[in-house]
């Protein structure tokens, strides 16, 4: 069930970055290229079998894990930027991309980084699993470090959940809409991240479940969004007005 | 409620008893899909039923009227009023009277329903079934219509913003309203004036009778509400635009 979310969203980035190139190359919107390239990555991180590999490659210190971190941190930043710029929330720009969101990201950024070293991290563990439990103190450090990387994304996605649920109720063009859905829900995930810890263990894959989707959601509502406007400018060179 | 299938194609058998479905939907120009979806489902549409009748050249009115869902709409039917004919005047016929009616000097004859003046367009216009609506209203109407069939006023209120109103529904406002039960089909599209049976020259009357002042009060209403319309769509496109151009 977690390996079809897994590789579905895999997919769907992958597609969806490769079917940008052209525009891309022309210029057209890198930073969102750049969103989709960023998540397909960060997948790639996530999954097993391709974590384990890369992270041999790297020296089997799961400093691959801290990498994904900052690949995750680095596409909330861009796609949380982007997505508050198009639906003209001002207050959401200035939250993500102004010195308040510069000093959360940093506070959380450095965090992120001491308190990796901090901690025992030596072998190769996809999500670190198996590593807290070498001493009570090694857990606390793992458990505070994967707090903290769930702590930006959640800023981002709080930042901007208003704007994006604001439009879905606007008169807007349907698929606009329908994106608007899909990209509040995937903040809503997003967000929802920070209560992890509240999750019993017997149901512990609703975490793979709850970011999985919030990727996938985030992929999909901006390739909508993105189909939409092409569909669009078809439109208009077929019937320039 | 549109037609149930038995009885249309009863009705279809009498008027028609030699002809087959494709040849109905050829002289019609109803595709045979929509005929045949409509008749699966039980329920057929009225503006299907009007497409067929005005094709076989018979009344679409009187064979509306032999369904017994719109059994009200036979014999004579009450005239519309004036207000309804203004109200089924296009908001920019409304202007060029205005402007007619002024001094040479602003491009107007100085008079009233001048020969010069183009005709009126046929209804329906851009806006004419909120404009009927409010042309019948006394303040209540909304309510009594929303009491009478159980349609929630706010879904009432997007159909007239919608331009659209089922036929059944502007059946029933006419009934609360207690106007004839032509003026929300032709509002609405479904029938034209003519198949009405309003007198080809009744808009033309009522605009000529309206007073200089009532004519620019109402074609100031029409430009308020117009411009409105349009600032909203404006700000809709400047948003879907932002929209594209940051994540397209």
């Amino acid at each position: 069930m977690i390996a079809i979310l897994q590789w579905t969203t895999l997919a769907v980035c992958a597609l969806v970055a490769i079917a940008r190139i052209p525009s891309a190359l022309r210029g057209e919107n890198r930073s969102i290229f750049g969103v989709f390239v960023l998540s397909t990555v960060a997948i790639l991180l996530s999954i097993d079998v391709s974590y384990r590999s890369i992270d041999a490659w790297l020296g089997s210190e799961n400093y691959t894990n801290l990498i994904l971190r900052f690949v995750v941190y680095g596409t909330v930043l861009l796609a949380g930027y982007r997505i508050a710029k198009a639906f003209a929330a001002r207050k959401s720009v200035r939250l993500i991309a102004g010195p308040a969101g510069m000093a959360v990201l940093a506070v959380i950024g450095i965090a992120t980084v001491i308190l990796f070293l901090w901690a025992d991290t030596a072998g190769t563990a996809t999500g670190l699993s198996g590593v807290r439990d070498r001493s009570p103190q090694n857990a606390a450090l793992i458990e505070s470090y994967a707090a903290a990387g769930r702590l930006y994304p959640a800023y981002v996605a709080v930042c901007i959940l208003p704007a994006t649920f604001v439009a879905m109720g606007q008169q807007l063009p349907r698929t606009i809409r329908i994106g608007a859905l899909l990209l509040t829900v995937a903040f809503a995930a997003m967000a929802s991240g920070s209560f992890f810890p509240l999750i019993p263990s017997e149901v512990a894959y609703l975490q793979a479940v709850i970011n999985y989707t919030a990727v996938l959601c985030l992929a999909l509502g901006l390739a909508l969004i993105w189909i939409s406007s092409l569909m669009a400018k078809r439109e208009l060179r077929l019937n320039p007005r | 409620m549109p037609l149930p299938a038995k009885a249309f194609q009863h009705w279809l058998h009498v008027v028609a008893p030699n002809a087959s479905t494709a040849d109905i939907c050829r002289i019609s120009g109803i595709k045979r899909t929509t005929l045949a979806q409509q008749l699966v489902r039980g329920k057929v549409a009225e503006s299907t039923l009007v497409s067929i009748s005005r094709a076989l050249k018979r009344s679409p009115l009187a064979d509306l009227a032999s369904f017994d869902s719109y059994a009200e709409l036979a014999g004579r039917p009450l005239p519309p009023t004036p207000a309804e004919l203004v109200s089924q005047i296009a908001t920019m016929d409304l202007l060029r009277a205005v402007i007619s009616r002024s001094a040479p000097a602003y491009g107007g004859y100085g008079d009233d329903g001048s020969a010069l003046t183009p005709a009126l367009a046929p209804a329906p216009h851009a806006t004419s079934v909120r404009n009927w609506v409010d042309a019948i209203d006394d303040g209540e109407l909304r309510h009594r219509v929303s009491d009478a069939t159980g349609v929630a006023p706010q879904n009432y209120s997007a159909q007239l913003t919608a331009n659209r109103l089922s036929p059944e529904l502007a059946v029933a406002t006419a009934r609360a309203a207690g106007v004839g039960f032509t003026g929300g089909l032709v509002a609405t599209g479904l029938l034209t004036e003519a198949e009405a049976g309003w007198p080809p020259e009744a808009k033309q009357a009522a605009l000529d009778a309206l007073s200089d002042g009532e004519l620019t009060a109402l074609a100031g209403e029409r430009l308020q509400a117009l411009g409105k319309t349009l600032r909203r769509q404006e700000h809709e496109q400047e948003q879907t635009k932002k929209i594209w151009e940051n994540l397209g």
